[in-house]
């Protein structure tokens, strides 16, 4: 046996020890680490940024408009308690009271791809908490009605006659909520109820956590 | 972060991109590394060569510390991970079947791509198996059913079904590693040696 040789053999006899040695540490390392609990959904730093935008927001009359003209993609959620629901809300609403917005039913209306979600209450408070939440779990295309309810009344069924010093475009608006007004039944002398239309059946597909495919 | 494609960092039509980069690394790796020969899977079994075992350990353990490294450091989900399902007999069965294949013919279905692409006519031959196997399965397929889909545990893993922390297991299963390590040298140097 060469003298190089056996200088080789104990070099890669100390590696291979070397490299056991650095395993065993490694796990021992991941035992050894303080174990923390893990935030689930978006990271505070973006939540709070979200939370300080104001791009969730959308205007009655925003609302107003794409209700006439029967966007297929919107669909109202109304978060207030299931009695005022049943009193009054806007058309073709659904209703997930606050308490209940992170419940296994009504995920699938929340966390979807299809809609544009549009949560409101009596004014935008409780809205904007079903909102957070939402964001919080991450998800998307969640908005609120900016005033909620209330607003909704003041502008578009009872809308306020603008001054003659007003804009144009203040005027505008006005003739466009009180055409709204009319097609949501303001006004109606004729004694007939206004038409209900059917409810609207919204088929929902709960989205799947994906998990990734594959195999050996 | 990740998984990174069923997160969306990698769009899903990467998927078979990847895959196909990663099995040619694979392939290049069992190849370079010996395992298209047959006696080099068949030395575990007799004692003579225990690289297979050694190599697959490592990748389990490298792979393994590595993910839940990058799991507390929240680079990967490891709830997220696929996790193959268990049916009890089924792998029972088929482990057993699949281990008389491996000394019968000394290629795991990996290597006997490797064996028959560098033109071992073992290794094709074991690729004809491979597919005569499959063929019957698939003929039989009404009859083995019961069996195939019975006694199904769902995705379990290890320390679900012991109830031990995973960070434990990996030290534990680490150390224990090691050690097989160890002892199969030992089996190694007193087996008389085989050249090929």
């Amino acid at each position: 046996m060469s003298n190089t040789y056996k200088i080789k053999k104990v070099v890669v006899k100390t590696e291979y020890k070397v490299l056991a040695a650095i395993l065993i540490i490694l796990a021992g390392g991941l035992v050894l680490l303080p174990k923390y609990e893990k935030n689930s959904g978006i990271k505070p730093e973006s939540f709070l940024l979200n939370i300080m935008s104001t791009e969730r927001y959308v205007t009655t009359d925003q609302i107003a408009n794409k209700m006439i003209n029967q966007d297929p993609n919107l669909l109202l959620i109304d978060v207030r308690k299931k009695e005022d629901f049943d009193k009054f809300s806007l058309p073709n609403a659904v209703n997930i009271p606050l308490a209940k917005v992170l419940s296994s039913d009504s995920e699938a209306y929340l966390n979807q791809d299809t809609y544009d979600v549009v949560l409101y209450s009596n004014d935008n408070c409780y809205a904007d908490q079903a909102w957070q939440l939402c964001n919080r779990m991450g998800y998307k295309h969640i908005y609120v009605l900016k005033g909620g309810l209330n607003e909704w009344f003041n502008t578009i069924i009872n809308p306020q006659e603008p001054k003659i010093t007003d804009s144009d475009l203040a005027f505008k608006d006005y003739n466009f909520r009180k055409a709204a007004a009319m097609y949501f039944g303001v006004g109606n002398k004729t004694n007939t109820a206004p038409k209900v239309k059917p409810k609207r059946v919204i088929k929902l597909a709960k989205k799947k956590k994906k998990v990734a495919e594959g195999g050996c | 972060m990740g998984p990174l494609i069923p997160n969306g960092v990698i769009p899903t039509e990467w998927n078979f991109v990847i895959a196909i980069l990663i099995g040619i690394a694979f392939g290049f790796t069992l190849e370079a590394s010996g395992f298209s020969s047959s006696r080099k899977i068949a030395g575990v079994f007799y004692g003579y060569d225990f690289a297979v075992l050694k190599v697959f350990f490592t990748a389990a353990l490298v792979s393994m510390i590595g993910i839940y490294y990058m799991d507390y450091f929240e680079l990967v989900n490891v709830e997220q991970l696929f996790v193959l399902p268990t049916y009890t007999w089924s792998a029972i069965i088929g482990g057993v079947i699949m281990g008389f294949g491996f000394v019968l013919g000394g290629f795991c279905p990996g290597t006997t791509l490797c064996a028959a692409a560098i033109g071992k006519i073992d290794g094709m031959a074991t690729m004809v198996g491979i597919f005569i196997g499959i063929f019957l399965f698939s003929e039989f397929y009404d009859f083995i059913e019961p069996l195939f889909d019975g006694s199904y545990l769902g995705r379990i893993t290890i320390t679900d079904s012991l109830g031990i922390s995973p960070y434990w297991f990996i030290f534990l299963f680490t150390v224990f590693a090691v050690i097989a390590f160890y002892f199969a040298d030992v089996i190694r140097k007193r087996v008389k040696k085989v050249f090929y």
